[in-house]
């Protein structure tokens, strides 16, 4: 508590500037850095290099070791705020350096279960895009939709705001397990591949869609006409369903036109 | 007929059960794959095996004298549709319900070796939702518990008197005796499976029922009365109420003024939320005076208006359950409003920033170091509160609300 008080008086006092070269391991390093040598990690400001043209910014150059260890020890000591923390990178937001290393710097002094502090501006921006990404991502354990391809295997596409390919592709490992499954997020490139074995990321150049099987257009129409004569015309709410299912994820469901 | 058709007869017929929660399986639970034109959750095949029904319910859209067209599917036919679509992750699985096609057994037989062929030739991990049919034979009941995550009988209407009116087929012993043999089940193998990790699971997402609000005279104070002795005694995890929809002319049910009475079916599951996790009581929500919930407000700012003396309510010191009695403050507000207040006091601005939505809540709190600020609701002002909750609502576009026309001989 009196530590936490002693916090807020300086923040914004004296502001000491470090930038990074933009890369994950260039972040995780420069947070290493700062925790191991400034006596007050909370008065930093953390971005990437090129940013805002500071004289006394001070570059850190990307450590491998370093970031490693300290991924390594902070997910081993809270697994919870570690899951927060991969699920910002995830959401691919500019300008979280600053946060990510208050909030890593408060955890390591006050315990995970400062993620509850949520009147901190730091643990308040972490949590608060930590969830985005968990809301996308769960929208997308059912939004996603399966194309059985000429050759067997199944294809999905998708185009999420948030970077969710890695965690939606462990997911969907546990539930279709037994079949060859591609995971292709169009606006990154992105694709997640699993062989009833082990599953593998890459990045696509260029996308040209493969046919899909005899039975695919059947089982279609069949989901089409489900989706259609399962509403009850009389408590027909367009407004309702939208909320829940935003248009923007229409594009690729088969009962939607897509 | 090909299987098209059917889908389009047996989807369309069982678009009027209410239930559509899945999981239990750790990591998807909550999960919908779509939703309806109607804004409902689709996240299971919800269809009936067959609609070819000898039975004659009053309020049903497939009773034997009323003339649709009737389907069934053959088992495989209906394995290969939840395969296919569960591949293409259109579903989380399977919600089979039925008519009674010539007897109740022989249509339970069939429903069983639908779950009972997805579970052991196909493997099938997904969730299986499965209606017991009234009066099936207690081994069948049971065999169904084995297969499915979850199961229900339905208990349709909310007394017997009611029962016999409006289905004269179905009586309460045949709805109440699978019921409560499968409570008791459920509740024997959890208590195996503590001893136990290897014993067999038993329904593991537990029973519901459905009943059907509007079609017969009954109050909401009767109806929460009802549910809560069904989580009370029967072990139920969710009642669902389901507003009538009038799909049938019959001179023994009502007819409604405008449209179904969403709004009363609205208000039922606020109070039944209440009744499940927010340690209210049916009692304590309606009154012998008072039979029905207010359709202008919601069940607990109703009640904290009838008990100025609960409040207001103090946000730094109060416990998990007084916070639970706030209007406005649900589960997750109150959760975080514990685990906050250990770091710094909370303020209003405080409670913004943690999410703590304070429309409702506002009237209703205080924010502790003796301020208080000036709209709190004290003793004698629960009517001015009142009009300002209403007011804070009709802010937003109304609901289309519609009262139930009861017809005066039905008493």
């Amino acid at each position: 508590m009196l530590a936490l008080v002693f916090f807020f008086s300086t923040i914004d006092v004296f502001l000491v500037l470090y930038s990074y070269d933009g890369s994950i391991e260039g972040l995780f390093s420069a947070v290493s850095f700062i925790l191991r040598n400034e006596c007050d990690p909370s008065s930093v400001v953390l971005q990437k290099h090129g940013g805002l043209l500071f004289e006394d910014e001070r570059f850190i150059a990307t450590d491998q070791a370093r970031a490693d260890e300290l991924v390594r020890r902070f997910s081993r000591a809270f697994p919870e705020n570690a899951r927060d923390v991969v699920a910002c990178i995830h959401a691919e937001e500019e300008g979280l350096e600053t946060s990510l290393l208050h909030y890593i710097h408060l955890v390591a002094i006050h315990g995970g279960a400062v993620s509850a502090h949520l009147a901190h501006p730091a643990v308040h921006e972490i949590r608060r895009h930590a969830r985005r990404v968990r809301r996308e991502l769960h929208r997308f354990k059912g939004l996603l939709r399966f194309q059985e391809l000429e050759d067997g295997t199944f294809l999905a596409r998708m185009e999420p705001d948030v970077n969710i390919i890695q965690p939606l592709s462990r997911y969907f490992i546990r539930r279709l397990r037994t079949q060859q499954w591609f995971i292709y997020d169009v606006r990154r490139s992105l694709v997640s591949r699993w062989d009833q074995e082990r599953l593998e990321f890459g990045t696509l150049q260029s996308f040209r869609h493969p046919d899909v099987s005899v039975e695919e257009e059947e089982v279609q129409a069949l989901w089409k006409t489900f989706f259609d004569h399962v509403t009850i015309p009389e408590r027909h709410n367009e407004r309702c369903q939208k909320s829940f299912m935003p248009m923007k994820y229409w594009k690729y469901l088969v009962e939607k036109g897509g | 007929m090909d299987t098209l058709e059917k889908l389009e007869v047996l989807a369309g017929s069982a678009r009027y059960d209410a239930s559509c929660a899945s999981g239990g399986s750790a990591g998807n639970s909550g999960v919908c794959h779509s939703w309806s034109d109607d804004g409902r959750c689709v996240s299971l095949l919800k269809v009936l095996l067959s609609n070819e029904c000898s039975y004659d319910c009053a309020y049903c859209l497939n009773r034997s004298s009323n003339s649709v067209r009737r389907a069934t599917f053959t088992v495989e036919e209906l394995v290969g549709l939840v395969m296919r679509f569960y591949r293409r992750n259109y579903i989380e699985g399977l919600f089979l319900s039925s008519a009674v096609l010539r007897s109740p057994d022989e249509t339970m037989a069939r429903m069983v070796s639908v779950a009972e062929r997805l579970r052991t030739r196909e493997r099938f991990g997904g969730y299986i939702h499965m209606k017991v049919i009234p009066g099936s034979s207690p081994a069948l009941v049971q065999r169904a518990g084995e297969v499915a995550d979850r199961v229900s009988v339905n208990i349709e209407l909310p007394s017997s008197g009611s029962l016999s009116r409006l289905a004269p087929q179905k009586d309460r012993n045949a709805i109440l005796g699978p019921m409560s043999q499968l409570g008791r089940t459920i509740g024997e193998r959890v208590a195996d499976r503590r001893r136990s990790r290897r014993a067999p699971r038993f329904a593991p997402a537990g029973q519901s029922t459905q009943m059907i609000i509007g079609a017969s005279p009954e109050s909401d104070r009767q109806i929460l009365l009802l549910s809560e002795a069904l989580y009370g005694r029967m072990n139920l995890r969710r009642v669902y109420y389901s507003a009538y929809v009038p799909v049938v002319s019959d001179n023994r049910l009502p007819v409604p003024a405008s449209g179904p009475p969403l709004q009363r079916e609205h208000r039922l599951y606020q109070a039944d939320w209440l009744l499940r996790n927010y340690g209210f009581s049916a009692a304590e929500l309606l009154d012998d005076t008072a039979p029905f919930l207010d359709e202008e407000l919601d069940p607990k700012a109703a009640w904290a208006l009838r008990h100025p003396e609960y409040f207001p309510v103090d946000i730094n010191r109060a416990d998990y359950g007084v916070l639970l009695r706030v209007p406005g403050i649900g589960v997750t507000s109150a959760r975080r409003i514990l685990s906050a207040r250990r770091f710094a006091m909370l303020d209003v601005d405080g409670l913004k920033k943690i999410g703590v939505v304070l429309k409702r809540a506002r009237y209703f709190i205080v924010c502790g170091g003796g301020v208080v600020q000036r709209d709190v609701m004290v003793d004698e002002r629960p009517s001015v509160v009142r009009r300002r909750l209403l007011e804070a609502c009709n802010a937003l576009p109304a609901p289309a609300a519609s009262r139930q026309l009861v017809l005066p001989g039905l008493r």
